[in-house]
């Protein structure tokens, strides 16, 4: 079978490693849009935790060498190649648009802690306690709005800040040249917003940016 | 503190690898993926890597 770890565009440099299970890389085309696969035995994907990160090297590698790189999630194959090449005509207007918005970008993820409530603990009466919960999820929504605002004019795109109890996260398609002064911006909120811990991971393939939907969302 | 924090960076990064990995990317109407149960056994078995928990609790502390 094919296991499928990225699309790219013609003509697609390959890098020199190998994939999941020392498999020799290859390309496959349908309509203009490279799928960068390896043939690998069995019929099905035997998830481990070096499969996991021999994906991720190769994904990794083609990001380098190439322009544009559209990141498959783990673990999808296909029986054969003219399966593959059928699935992905079905879908190349919408490849073809992920491609083009990714070239020339890496991703860029945050994370923030957000400092501790000046307010104080939590009160332990019902209707005090849910007015501190909502004016708490206000303060997070403000804190992620500020940080987000900033970057997101450096970026290309943004996922938009997603809130989880204690934690902001968020990641950018941020292009190349402008990856300094992303970090740059991302200190300079670091220092004006007293308390706050943040984060920047990458640069990443865009595998949060990589979608492949018909109606282009 | 600075060695703690790269550690931290390093643990943040091996965590939103291996979510991205996982639950980002394309996906196609492939016939062969892996089920729920594969990627829960996955997780389970990068959980030394993941201790997501465990990260965030050391981060407040470090911080707070």
């Amino acid at each position: 079978m094919l296991y499928l770890y990225a699309f790219a565009e013609r003509p697609v440099r390959l890098p020199d490693g190998l994939g999941l299970e020392g498999s020799a890389l290859s390309a496959e085309e349908a309509d203009g849009v490279t799928a960068v696969v390896s043939a690998v035995t069995g019929g099905t994907v035997r998830p481990s935790e070096e499969a996991v990160l021999a994906h991720a090297h190769v994904v990794d590698a083609l990001a380098e060498l190439n322009e544009a790189v559209v990141p498959a999630r783990f673990g999808r194959a296909f029986s054969d190649a003219e399966r593959l090449r059928r699935v992905m005509a079905e879908r190349s207007d919408a490849l073809g648009r992920a491609l083009r918005h990714v070239r020339g970008c890496v991703e860029l993820g945050l994370r923030a802690i957000p400092p501790a409530n000046a307010t104080g603990e939590a009160p332990a009466s019902g209707r005090d306690y849910m007015r501190w919960r909502l004016a708490e999820q206000h303060r997070i929504e403000r804190l992620g709005d500020d940080l987000d605002a900033p970057l997101a004019a450096l970026a290309r795109a943004s996922t938009g800040m997603q809130t989880a109890p204690g934690l902001l996260s968020a990641a950018y398609l941020v292009p190349r040249e402008r990856v300094d002064d992303f970090r740059r911006a991302v200190r300079e909120l670091e220092r004006t917003h007293g308390g706050v811990a943040l984060a920047c991971t990458g640069p990443w393939p865009p595998y949060s940016f990589a979608t492949a939907d018909p109606d282009g969302s | 503190m600075n060695d703690r924090l790269s550690k931290l960076q390093q643990d943040i990064t091996l965590i939103e690898l291996v979510d991205r990995v996982l639950n980002k990317g394309v996906v196609l109407a492939g016939d062969i993926t892996l089920s729920v149960a594969d990627v829960d056994l996955i997780y389970v078995s990068l959980r030394a890597l993941l201790a997501s928990a465990g990260t965030i609790d050391r981060l407040q502390l470090d911080t707070g």
